[in-house]
């Protein structure tokens, strides 16, 4: 079975940047995430928005990569946030306690409003 | 990944519904994944209760392939779906030595991890015990068993 690797485009939105993740969040996506949230923060924004719409799967190795974005965000003083997860993982974000430390929300409008 | 054998009876063991293997090669856990989930399609396991099983098991075959197996493409994760009595069973089978891995280790701490006093990692046992009603690890001097259970709902039941 083919991996489907990550692509991560990055725009901007109210002052929000937005990471559009597309693919699969596992060991193969460190390299794209992390150059990525890279390019998010040149910009300086006060809050980064991981919209998970495109992603079918995220494995626990993914599920740390998300925790590293998050010790990142959390040293330079930004909120990240979450959007347009799955039932399934949005309780994985739950029971890792992910939802404790990053908001999240069930569609990118609402993600955007809540912070604006 | 070899072919899923044909479905058959054992009067002891209940009815296998898959019995295959996978190379031990990243990315593999999702061909384990997606073949244990269309075997048990014969069964009332669907919607959040199916993805719960199949993270499971790939979190669980992730783990064969890379601390039992270390990555060796030739050494197989051996994967058994049975039915016993109410209960679905899968096995994940690697060919690991030495002691298996604990069941009760500690939750991971998010807080620690985000403070960098842990590894980002170390959430695989953790999310496989949450996913499903019981996780049971054997081993012998060549392998490692992990079994997940997912108690079935009566026929007819909710």
């Amino acid at each position: 079975m083919a991996v489907r690797h990550l692509n991560v485009e990055v725009r901007r939105e109210d002052g929000i940047a937005v990471l559009d993740l597309e693919g699969e969040i596992n060991g193969f996506a460190e390299e794209a995430l992390s150059a990525a949230y890279a390019e998010a923060e040149k910009q300086d924004p006060k809050t980064i928005l991981l919209n998970f719409e495109g992603v079918d799967y995220i494995n626990s190795t993914g599920i740390a990569l998300i925790v590293g974005l998050l010790a990142r965000a959390r040293a330079s003083h930004r909120s990240l946030l979450a959007c347009n997860l799955s039932e399934h993982y949005v309780e994985i974000f739950n029971i890792t306690r992910l939802s404790d430390f990053m908001n999240v929300f069930p569609d990118e409008e609402s993600a955007l409003s809540g912070e604006v | 990944m070899t072919d899923p054998k044909p479905a058959r009876t054992d009067a002891d063991l209940g009815r296998t519904l898959a019995d295959f293997s996978v190379a031990s090669e990243p990315g593999n856990e999702r061909l384990a994944m997606e073949t244990v989930a269309e075997a048990v399609r014969v069964l009332d396991v669907s919607g959040e209760n199916l993805e719960r099983l199949k993270t499971a098991v790939a979190e669980a075959t992730m783990n064969a392939m890379e601390h039992g197996n270390h990555y060796r493409a030739e050494l197989p994760v051996e994967v058994q779906v049975l039915v016993i009595g109410r209960d679905l069973a899968v096995r994940i089978t690697d060919q690991g030595s030495g002691p298996p891995p604990k069941e009760d280790g500690d939750a991971p701490d998010l807080a620690a991890k985000l403070e960098g006093m842990q590894t980002p990692r170390g959430w695989g046992l953790f999310l496989i015990k949450s996913m499903v009603d019981e996780m049971n690890i054997t081993g012998d001097e060549g392998h490692h068993t992990v079994e997940l259970v997912v108690h079935l709902e009566p026929e007819g039941g909710k």
